[in-house]
């Protein structure tokens, strides 16, 4: 390896986090630690119904007793201390909670920090068409062309709205792809969920813009608990974006959001989300950690489940997008990139369940790691045995930027119907010299050399992304990589 | 009337209680070290226990279940003659043979003339007081005594095996075949071990053909340790066949030097439950590896293959790979490994693993694993499991052979990918004709 591309990657290797800024909002936090106390302040809070703090304080049991026998996720190729959930505070909203009704009357202290992430809400407003909900800390402070969907019949506001205005729709779905018991960080999210989107799509409707939510973790020491629920009827579409980056820290965070996904017959969701929350100092200290479960269900035939992602950011990753492909003829797909430097650990993939026949899934996966990160994907394919003529192809890739780094790959196959078809391919690999040696014959200097071949090996998944989002997330890309230097 | 309730033991207890009863009979060598090495491992198997359910490693493979079963620790010694190993020779094969009933070296049985000066083929029991300086330095230095609950166990326990020795720069021009068989009216546990060291400069090809002559239930818990000295060439190719009565967890542990050569091929063709763990760990520069594998699964047989290839320095190659076809309500498993250590720079390794699925009751697990700690490599894997193509089926049909004769084509041809790699003609061709017979 000359030394010039070395010095590059290490530069890769070291730049610091280019988003790291605190917005000092006064916010209302409740005290550290956790107890049934918690959780009916925090339900009370939100002046939420009988029903809904029932079921978190049954989550909150499961994960207590799941705490008391040590059921922590340890399975994942991941290395962090133990997570002391007493210091942790479970609620903080922005003190200004009135929902506004224009961006004049919004925090203007909000919309700078939004402008310096470059992405300013009037601009996204008029010129993207996207309807943005944005979620600061926990609770929703802003929501835009809410009248628009109204018109047809789509609902898209935030968690907390959702559970006082249409409580039948979320007891009826809430838990239904993620129960409580699922696993350790989904019964915590449901016992202490803050806030976060539901989204409701009627019989035959496509939503005529991409739905999209910024989340922003701003409370030193608080934990984010996100929880979504998109429910598509019938024949519907709908694509939805999430997208974040976070304020430096010295303080680990913790992130366990939950997303929950309904596909009904004919529907289609498209769920598409740029991960770029803090990734800790050159020690790795200081990043989130972030533990996701994310879950979607084609509950009807012929429907659809999407999810793109591009992880960059976070100490800890945790997180599998998954698909239960049980009505027939439907399709999963799962593609997905994650980048780490520094210290950042990511162990991500997905699950793709084929339970109806004729059902079809989709994964591509690329790893690019550098610094002293470790970059695994984990992904699960299993056929049940009525999932006749199942079909699903996997490509894994990896690209090691540096000799420190590591890259991994555990696919899980499990088949258990004959006329299946499965294929796995993985590949680990370095930036070919011979590629950078065409590319500096060219004129093209080493370090752009190593962005083109990097974002050419991310191309097929970026080009995934609607549109407003590649634009966004190339660029990412591109800041990620050039370090110190851009 | 009397009634006796039966304390439920731990299946770990039957071994920890009868390790006394058994030490006259197991392997102690002359030294000291013998006797010592068995104690620890037996304080390793204590502490490790048999992998539960949920262990990662056997998450697939239900080792309890075949475990709970009263086995007897001792084995019987039959009289066998010649002729009854007579069925198990490989026809045309001009091979030293070196027999094992019930996992003790028969030499009465073997043929072990015509070897190369220097070269030792004999029992491991002979072996540790006949060549204890060379018993000592290789012995239990490879297999994971202390972190594996089947390698511990056997290390405890194993009273025999086989141990081959080829000085260095020796070419052992005839391929050396050894013959395990199982006969015994008893329900069996065994422990077999076989040694094989290959010095530098030297080459050999090693054949390993298990069969059953009883239909009794046995369990064969057996581990074997090869070393492959600098420059060395070594060949081994394992046939299990012992019948649908047979359990067996079989462990490997190579280790190669520089510049060496290893390929091993294991074609399972029957038995009740066949767990091969397989530790491939090329510790110099310039090693070559090969793992092949083919597995055909009937009945309610459960064939799980795990293997690992440590690649602890640059500039090695490994390729893998394992086919199975699964009929009835067989269970096919792969986990394989390819772990490249930080220093280990211009790693080439590739694995593959191909399944065809035969009926709706036959069931695959695979999880080829890459876990890569060095940027200058090339590592790639690839897993398919399905039927046979139908576009394939179709061609042949159109060509007026029967549905049973397309298949049973397409499925010999699926197999010799891994057969047709057997550079011992003789046993090539033995195998061809037995799997094109055992096809489901």
């Amino acid at each position: 390896m000359s030394s010039t591309e070395t010095d590059f990657l290490q530069e890769v290797a070291d730049s610091d986090y280019k988003y790291g800024f605190v917005t000092s909002i006064e916010a209302e936090t409740a005290p550290k630690g956790l107890s049934e106390d918690t959780i009916r302040f925090i339900s009370a809070k939100k002046e939420e119904p009988e029903w809904m703090l029932e079921w978190r304080l049954k989550a909150f049991r499961h994960w207590q007793s799941l705490l008391e026998k040590e059921a922590y996720p340890r399975w994942a190729h991941l290395e962090y201390p133990e997570i002391d959930f007493q210091d942790i505070s479970y609620y903080s909203a922005p003190r200004t909670t009135p929902k506004y009704s224009s961006l004049d009357e919004v925090d203007p202290q909000l919309l700078d920090t939004f402008s310096r992430l470059g992405i300013p809400l009037e601009e996204q407003k008029v010129l993207a068409g996207v309807a943005v909900d944005v979620v600061m800390d926990s609770v929703s402070v802003a929501t835009t062309f809410k009248a628009e969907l109204e018109k047809l019949g789509i609902i898209f506001c935030s968690f907390g709205e959702a559970v006082r205005e249409h409580p039948d729709l979320v007891r009826k779905h809430i838990g239904s792809v993620v129960p409580y018991t699922d696993n350790f960080y989904a019964a915590l999210n449901s016992a202490v969920f803050s806030d976060g989107s539901f989204c409701y799509i009627p019989k035959g409707v496509r939503c005529p813009m991409e739905l999209s939510t910024y989340f922003r973790i701003n409370e030193a020491g608080t934990g984010q608990f996100e929880r979504t629920l998109i429910i598509a009827e019938e024949g519907s579409y709908v694509s939805y974006l999430e997208g974040c980056t976070a304020p430096m820290r010295d303080e680990n965070q913790l992130h366990a959001a939950v997303v929950e996904i309904i596909a009904h017959k004919d529907a289609e969701v498209k769920y598409s989300t740029i991960q770029n929350w803090y990734p800790g100092d050159q020690e790795g200290r200081g990043g989130i950690y972030n533990f996701v479960t994310k879950r979607g269900i084609c509950a009807g035939d012929h429907a659809k489940i999407s999810w793109t992602q591009l992880e960059t950011g976070s100490a800890i990753t945790w997180k599998y997008p998954s698909v239960i492909l049980k009505g027939d003829h439907s399709v999963g797909e799962f593609y997905s990139v994650a980048f780490t430097k520094g210290r950042q650990q990511a162990d991500t993939g997905t699950k793709m369940i084929h339970l109806g026949k004729n059902t079809r899934s989709t994964i591509i996966s690329k790893g690019i790691s550098a610094g002293h990160s470790n970059n695994s994907y984990r992904g699960l394919v299993k056929i049940g045995k009525n999932a006749a003529n199942a079909r699903n192809f996997s490509q894994c890739d990896s690209m090691l930027l540096g000799s420190t780094c590591g890259a991994h790959t555990f696919p899980y196959l499990e088949i258990s119907n004959p006329t299946a078809q499965v294929e796995h391919e993985a590949t680990t690999s370095k930036v070919g010299e011979d590629q950078i040696f065409y590319c500096k014959q060219r004129g093209i200097s080493e370090q752009d050399a190593i962005k083109l071949i990097v974002n050419g090996f991310c191309r097929e998944i970026l080009t995934k992304l609607p549109m407003e989002f590649a634009v966004e997330a190339r660029k990412l890309l591109d800041i990620e990589l050039e370090g110190s230097v851009g | 009337m009397q009634t006796t309730t039966e304390r439920i033991e731990r299946p770990e207890d039957r071994f920890l209680a009868a390790f006394e009863v058994h030490a006259g009979h197991a392997l102690n060598g002359n030294g000291p070290r013998m006797q010592a090495l068995r104690r620890e491992a037996l304080t390793h198997f204590a502490r490790l226990g048999f992998p539960e359910r949920k262990a990662e490693a056997w998450k697939y493979t239900n080792i309890g279940r075949k475990l709970a079963h009263p086995y007897a620790l001792g084995a019987p010694a039959p009289a066998l003659t010649r002729d009854d190993l007579a069925p198990y020779a490989i026809p045309g094969l001009d091979a030293a043979r070196a027999a094992l009933v019930n996992g003790r070296f028969e030499p009465g049985l073997s043929s072990l003339d015509g070897l190369p000066e220097g070269v030792v083929v004999t029992g491991l029991a002979e072996a540790a007081g006949a060549h204890p300086e060379l018993f000592e330095r290789h012995f239990a230095h490879y297999a994971d005594y202390r972190g594996e609950v089947f390698t511990a166990l056997n290390t405890a326990f194993t009273r025999d095996g086989l141990f081959v020795y080829v000085p260095a720069n020796t070419v052992v021009e005839r391929p050396i075949h050894a013959l395990s068989l199982l006969d015994t009216d008893a329900d069996l546990f065994l422990q077999p071990r076989l040694l094989v060291v290959v010095e530098r400069g030297a080459q050999v090809r090693l054949i390993e053909s298990r069969h059953a002559r009883t239909g009794t239930k046995t369990f064969t818990n057996g581990v074997t340790e090869i070393f492959v000295g600098p420059n060395a060439h070594v060949d081994l190719f394992t046939l299990q066949d012992e019948g649908d009565a047979a359990a067996q967890v079989a462990s490997r542990y190579a280790y190669q030097e520089a510049d060496s050569y290893l390929a091993t091929s294991t074609i399972t063709l029957s038995g009740d439950l066949v767990r091969n763990t397989q530790n491939y760990l090329p510790d110099a520069e310039n090693c070559e590896t090969h793992l092949r594998g083919l597995f055909l699964g009937r009945g309610t047989m459960h064939v799980d293959n795990h293997t690992l290839v440590d690649h602890a320095k640059p500039h090695c190659y490994s390729n893998e790979l394992f086919k199975g076809i699964l009929a009835d309500r067989a269970t096919g498993v792969f986990n394989g490994k390819v772990f490249v250590r930080p220093d280990a720079q211009q790693t080439n390794a590739y694995q593959e693993n191909k399944t065809v699925l035969l009926s709706e009751a036959a069931r695959m697990y695979a999880k080829p694993e890459l876990e890569i700690y060095a940027d200058d490599v090339k590592c790639s894997h690839g897993a398919t499991t399905g039927r046979l193509d139908a576009e394939a089926m179709f061609y042949l049909r159109t060509r007026g052979l029967t549905d049973g004769q397309a298949r049973r084509m397409l499925l010999l041809a699926f197999a010799r990918d891994v057969i047709d790699e057997i550079a011992v003609e003789p046993l090539r061709a033995h195998l061809d004709r037995l799997i094109e017979r055992r096809l489901p």
